[in-house]
């Protein structure tokens, strides 16, 4: 999967293509979907392109997950605390 | 283990993170501040970076108990180590940095070996995402509701998680997850992909009951 040489694009089989594909993500901008070299076959394998689109707006969509949450006021008057009781220098980490 | 030992002094910072992190007004003062002792630029400093450590934290941890206690112990930990920040990178990149770094500690602490990468990290035959490209008829449309795909990643075995979070949605490089994982860059990619899949799978499952009850992302992990 890792193999840096990629298949010959014309007589890829699907098969082959799931195992290239997160070398696929991983090279250019992680835009399988708009890849020129995948066109052809994309356009042949139906199944093969709708899995790219989905994994795509996963993708996508991750970027904007987990917006900024506040940690409770215990986490800062806990921190304080230990801070006056000199526990950091004990602490074994 | 020491924390200083990963990556802990200063790094140049991802491109990708540095564009993100632009200076904070103020918080050079309070960093020298704070390296000479001085309690209210330490507690400005909190101030300024609570939400995105404890974010960060929640996204690694999926659970907001360890999400405040890995908050908790950054902030104590920055406070021991703020000496050693050269401002060679923005303090933000650093202390992003230091609080992964902590986190992967934590979760190696409680017994997930993220440095065997494809014994440990791997999960269970039950957990792993099913090898198929499924019918076109379920695509996802080109959309994703935000609150489903946060439960679906909290809800992702660890391993895939961490290599989500920290590629999807913190932005991190293969090679920079490589190197904070201990594992190689073509394993970063496969589980990475194995994440999206197992993703994708969830998304694909009917809302569980305690989805239609409305159930926070909180409640859940």
């Amino acid at each position: 999967m890792t193999n840096p040489e990629f298949p010959d694009f014309d007589t890829m089989t699907p098969a082959d293509f799931e195992n290239y594909l997160p070398d696929f993500f991983a090279s250019g901008d992680g835009h399988v979907s708009t890849d020129p070299r995948l066109q052809t076959f994309l356009k042949n394998n139906p199944d093969c392109a709708a899995l790219v689109r989905d994994l795509e707006t996963i993708a996508e969509h991750a970027k904007s997950l987990f917006a900024p949450a506040e940690p409770s006021d215990a986490v800062w008057s806990n921190i304080q605390s230990k801070l006056k009781q000199g526990q950091t220098e004990e602490d074994p980490r | 283990m020491d924390v200083q030992g990963l990556q802990m002094t200063d790094t140049k910072p991802a491109p990708g993170l540095f564009k993100r992190n632009p200076p904070i007004v103020g918080e050079a003062e309070a960093i020298e501040a704070a390296k000479n002792g001085d309690a209210e630029a330490f507690s400005k400093l909190y101030a300024l970076h609570k939400r995105r450590v404890y974010t960060l934290c929640l996204r690694m941890l999926g659970n907001v108990s360890e999400a405040e206690d890995m908050t908790q112990e950054a902030f104590l930990h920055l406070f021991r180590k703020i000496g050693s920040f050269r401002g060679e990178s923005a303090f933000s990149t650093w202390l992003h940095r230091l609080t992964v770094n902590l986190v992967l500690m934590h979760l190696r602490k409680k017994g997930l070996n993220l440095v065997s990468l494809e014994e440990t990290i791997n999960p269970s035959e039950e957990d792993a995402p099913k090898r198929d490209f499924g019918s076109r008829d379920l695509n996802l449309t080109g959309s994703v509701d935000r609150v489903a795909l946060e439960r679906a990643v909290a809800s992702l075995p660890p391993g895939y998680r961490m290599v989500f979070v920290l590629h999807d949605v913190e932005g991190f490089e293969h090679n920079e997850i490589a190197t904070m994982l201990e594992c190689s860059t073509g394993n970063s990619k496969s589980q990475l992909h194995k994440a999206r899949l197992k993703l994708r799978e969830l998304l694909r499952q009917p809302i569980p009951p305690i989805v239609q009850q409305g159930s926070s992302l909180k409640e859940a992990v």
